[in-house]
């Protein structure tokens, strides 16, 4: 069954960005790889909807970027999470979790 | 914080920030290439699947940049800039549009100005006019009208409320009255107010002082007189020896100590020259005077309040009724009222209120909104005519840049922001239009004014321009812009890329259609301007007072109060025989009368009149209006004398009583039977007995008496169809104070000097209060409103019939352009000049044609609505529809005609070559 994959809805965007970077920095490209993988494929980031969430995130003040060499050399704008940014992703996270148990409940039911 | 710093980041660093994006973009690009060549894609193919994945990297930099702090700003500075640029590049488009929104935005306004100034604000030179209320009283039985209130009224509201820091009063009206000083003698206009008026007010002193709340509220109790600033200025050039000297008003000794703040001119449309306390009231008014302070039942006043700090209207209204509602119940019938009016009459229903201030009394306030309703939609078709013909231009243009809008889609903008940069042009066009009205609404207003014809008082027309105003004319420019542009943006905005960018082909036959349409509506809306026009010129060609029975041309009148000069019914009916003799001998004075007042829409009743023997006098009494008058007065005032005689030197005191009828009172009363020699009956008091008297008294102390109809004169008419009866009666029989001189003399040669004199002849000590000639005397509301109407209509009118001829010319010339190379090839295919000048015109006449019938039909409908009975607008008039066609007709041909004549200009080879 070939599904294509599951739209994101903008907060669930910003989650999944806050998520991936949260083990290190990546640039924009590694993030969207990053994602695919965390979720298992489940969601592709298209570029259109990347770059404005990142640099949107980055004024919120909850990404940091730098310009670094990139894995082979080149150069490349990375992103890191800021501690606000951290924190953020803590609340979104224990919100996320709530909603998540509270539709699985109401599904159940 | 950090959203700020990158908002200021954004518009600050935009080059950089760019710079940045750029560099992402490239080296994301880069990476997702690498990627592919490490998973054995080769490099060529790599690189295409990575654009292919990033899906256009303009795209992504376009969303990022919408998805930035600060985005909306940074377009709407990038639009701004682009859009002066394109306005700049074309000067003649930009200048005729911003004039033709100037034109319609600066009327409107203009009306706006003097609506807001009479109704919705009060009067300038009140220094916060938001604290100041009108209280009044309505009675929703009752049709609009000024229902002033008694003295002892005031008193009640003014001990009684908490929600009123001071509560004031003013007589509408301003008495002509005789200012002398020293010898020379000035008629001027007083007003009457409270004591508090100014403090309540807050209208400081320009010199002395002003009426303090000191002054005694007894009749007669403080002789003193404030001056207008105006008239200060007027008469005494501001000299400031004026405050304190001895001056006589009226015969009266009066102080004049003050004037008044520079700038205000009372409180109401009326702007009296000098203002005398309440106590003095006698001075202007000897009739009724000693009593108005006293009887509740003599209602003179308008009321008005100051709101304490912290309360709102409302609050202070819900008090005011409160209030009313005891007063009205404590008030004691008039007895004088016909039983049929009881219940318009009945104290109980009547309704007290706090209401917004405005110069305009409340009571007729909503008759004057209508009429500048009225104003606001003959100027507001005007600006939607505008906004009409700058829509089919910027339709125009926008199809001449479907290019580079179509590029602009191809790079990525959304429709959304393609939009906003449309609108952005056109708001910026009506914001130089709009400032530009908000200029020319200044000189409209003033404009406006000339318009108004002489009135027989001085009026208060002040049209501050505060921040109401320009909110409004911001508002209405920004809501006309978004109008006007939002369908040619839309539609240029839909321009489909490929075939954008493919083809040069004309624009789309549903894009002409729209333009099409707005020059229909162009036309159509200028004929209902030139409509409506007619009508009102029509309509106040009706009231002109030749057609309404007797003939003010070449009659001057001057205004007496016999009072004054200190005589009694019993001297006074002498000296009113003198003063018509005197005034007769005058050179070039082919008639000389004096009556109670000249002709006008005034009414005076002492009671109704029956046929003798009618069972109840009260139960079938129909409202009587009484004209007192001396011989030659029809003569004086041209009503035709249609059978019997006129009044004699005999018909004196003592001598039988007589009375001439209009001619539609014979007919009701004795329908074809001859009227002369009947006798009529009638049961009247006498002048102070009306006050006091009682209703019971009615039949016991006043006795009927019986008058016998010498004569007949014709109907007088004003706009007033339903008229009630009306009798000519002579003034030496029914003797009254206040008279006024009415002499007919020669063409254009004033007699206001020669009546001076004459009455300065007679009694020297005898003020005349007002000379006007009788043409000035009519000016009244009504011919006021048609005359300003008319005015105005044909004024829009006009203006809106030459931005119809550029919208007719505009869309024709552009068709010729389009269809230079049809037309080419049909001239090399042989048709001749004929068919070309019939295949444009045709075009052009089409829409003019379309345009009348919309327009002549919208006109059927706006005379509809104007017919009232109040102002005898005809409904329907074939020769203004006619002449409304034609006019049309002829603009149109002249639109079109350099259009037609450059089609047949064109050349077949020429025209193959082009594009």
């Amino acid at each position: 069954m070939a599904r294509q994959p599951a739209t994101l809805l903008q907060g669930t965007l910003d989650l999944l960005i806050l998520k991936a970077l949260s083990t290190g920095e990546l640039h924009g490209l590694g993030v969207s790889r990053r994602i695919e993988q965390i979720t298992g494929g489940t969601f592709k980031v298209q570029p259109g909807s990347l770059f404005p969430a990142l640099h949107r995130l980055e004024e919120a003040g909850w990404l940091s970027s730098t310009w670094d060499a990139s894995e082979n050399n080149r150069r490349a704008k990375f992103y890191a999470l800021t501690k606000t940014g951290r924190k953020q992703l803590g609340q979104e996270t224990e919100e996320w979790n709530r909603i998540a148990v509270a539709i699985a409940r109401a599904l159940e039911a | 914080m950090a959203r700020l710093r990158a908002f200021f980041r954004n518009l600050l660093q935009r080059e950089a920030v760019e710079r940045d994006l750029d560099d992402e973009m490239r080296s994301t690009v880069d990476l997702l290439v690498a990627e592919k060549t490490r998973a054995g894609i080769p490099p060529e193919q790599a690189r295409r699947e990575a654009r292919l994945e990033l899906g256009g990297i303009e795209s992504v930099k376009e969303q990022v940049r919408d998805a930035r702090r600060g985005a909306l700003v940074d377009s709407a500075v990038r639009d701004l800039r682009h859009a002066v640029r394109l306005l700049w590049r074309n000067p003649v488009f930009t200048l005729t549009a911003a004039l033709s929104l100037a034109i319609g935005i600066g009327s409107t306004t203009a009306i706006f100005t003097v609506a807001n100034g009479l109704l919705l604000r009060a009067a300038a030179g009140v220094p916060d006019p938001e604290m100041i209320v009108d209280l009044v009283r309505r009675n929703p039985f009752k049709g609009p009208g000024i229902d002033p209130m008694s003295f002892p009224d005031l008193v009640d509201v003014r001990q009684r409320t908490t929600m009123l820091e001071e509560v004031f009063g003013y007589r509408l009206e301003a008495s002509p009255a005789s200012l002398r000083v020293d010898d020379s003698a000035t008629a001027v206009f007083a007003g009457v107010v409270t004591s508090n008026y100014f403090r309540a007010l807050r209208v400081p002193a320009a010199a002395g002082r002003v009426f303090d709340g000191g002054d005694v509220e007894q009749v007669n109790a403080s002789p003193v007189a404030v001056l207008s600033h105006e008239f200060w200025m007027r008469r005494f050039a501001g000299d400031p020896d004026i405050v304190g000297r001895a001056v006589r008003i009226n015969n009266v000794p009066i102080t004049i100590v003050g004037v008044s703040a520079r700038g205000f001119r009372g409180s109401s449309i009326v702007a009296p020259d000098l203002w005398l306390p309440v106590s003095m009231i006698t001075v202007v008014w000897t009739e009724g005077g000693p009593q108005a302070l006293t009887n509740r039942r003599i209602v003179w006043l308008m009321l008005g309040g100051r709101l304490k700090p912290g309360v709102s209207r409302a609050q202070a209204s819900a008090e005011v009724a409160a209030l009313g509602a005891t007063i009205q119940r404590d008030t004691p019938p008039n007895p004088w009222i016909p039983p049929e009016f009881s219940r318009e009459m009945d104290s109980s229903s009547v309704v007290w209120s706090a209401e917004v201030a405005s110069p305009i009394p409340y009571g007729v306030r909503t008759i004057a909104a209508g009429f500048v309703g009225l104003l606001i939609a003959l100027v507001g078709v005007v600006l939607v005519i505008a906004c009409a013909n700058l829509a089919g231009v910027l339709l125009a243009r926008a199809t001449g840049r479907r290019r580079e809008i179509a590029v602009r889609a191809a790079i990525g903008a959304g429709r959304m922001r393609i939009i906003r940069q449309l609108l952005t042009e056109t708001v910026l066009l009506f914001a130089l239009g709009g400032l530009a009205g908000l200029v020319l609404a200044r000189g409209i207003t003033r404009v406006l004014f000339l318009l108004l014809p002489e009135f027989p008082v001085p009026v208060n027309l002040s049209a501050p321009l505060d921040e109401r105003v320009v909110v409004f004319a911001l508002m209405l420019s920004f809501i006309s812009a978004v109008l006007a542009g939002i369908a040619p943006a839309l539609h240029a905005s839909k321009s489909d890329v490929v075939t954008a960018l493919k083809d040069d082909v004309q624009g789309s036959s549903d894009r002409m259609r729209l333009r099409n349409a707005f020059v229909i509506a162009q036309v159509a809306f200028s004929i209902l301007l030139v409509v409506t026009a007619g009508l009102l010129v029509r309509a106040f060609d009706n009231v002109v007072s030749v057609k309404q029975g007797f003939d003010p041309r070449n009659v001057e009148t001057a205004a007496l109060d016999l009072k004054m000069g200190g005589y009694t019914e019993a001297t006074g009916r002498d000296v009113i025989r003198r003063l018509r003799e005197r005034v007769k001998a005058i050179a070039g004075v082919r008639h000389a009368s004096l009556a109670d007042r000249a002709p006008g829409p005034d009414s005076i009743s002492f009671g109704s009149i029956t046929l003798p023997g009618a069972a109840d006098s009260r139960g079938q009494s129909s409202f009587t209006t009484w004209t007192l008058i001396e011989p030659d007065y029809f003569q004086a005032v041209g009503i035709p004398l249609l059978a019997g005689r006129e009044f004699t030197d005999d018909d004196r005191a003592g001598a039988e009583l007589v009375v001439i009828v209009s001619q539609r009172t014979a007919k009701r009363l004795w329908a074809d039977r001859d009227p002369i020699g009947q006798l009529v009956s009638v049961r009247a008091p006498q002048g102070p007995q009306v006050a006091t008297l009682q209703s019971k008294d009615l039949k016991t102390r006043v006795p009927e008496t019986q008058m016998r109809v010498v004569g007949v004169a014709g109907d007088v008419t004003f706009a007033n169809p339903d008229q009630p009866l009306v009798v000519y009666v002579p003034l030496q029989q029914k003797y009254l104070s206040q008279v006024t001189i009415l002499a007919r003399g020669p063409a254009d040669q004033s007699l206001a000097q020669d009546l001076q004199s004459a009455v300065a002849a007679v009694d020297p000590n005898l003020p005349v209060l007002s000379t006007a000639s009788l043409e000035r005397q009519n000016n009244g509301p009504v011919q006021t409103a048609l005359r300003v109407a008319a005015g105005v209509a044909g004024t829009v009118g006009i203006v809106g019939l030459f931005l119809a001829g550029i919208g007719i010319y505009g869309v024709t010339a552009y068709t010729v352009a389009q269809r230079t190379r049809e037309i080419g090839i049909r001239l090399s295919l042989g048709a001749g000049h004929r068919e070309i000048v019939r295949l444009v015109l045709g075009q052009g006449m089409r829409l003019v044609a379309f345009g009348s019938i919309a327009g002549l039909t919208l006109g059927l409908g706006a005379g509809k609505l104007l017919s009232g009975r109040q102002y005898g607008i005809p409904q329907f008039d074939p020769v203004v529809l006619a002449g409304a066609a034609a006019l049309f007709a002829l603009v149109g041909l002249a639109a079109c005609y350099v259009p037609v004549r450059r089609a047949i200009r064109i050349r077949a080879t020429e025209a193959l070559r082009y594009e």
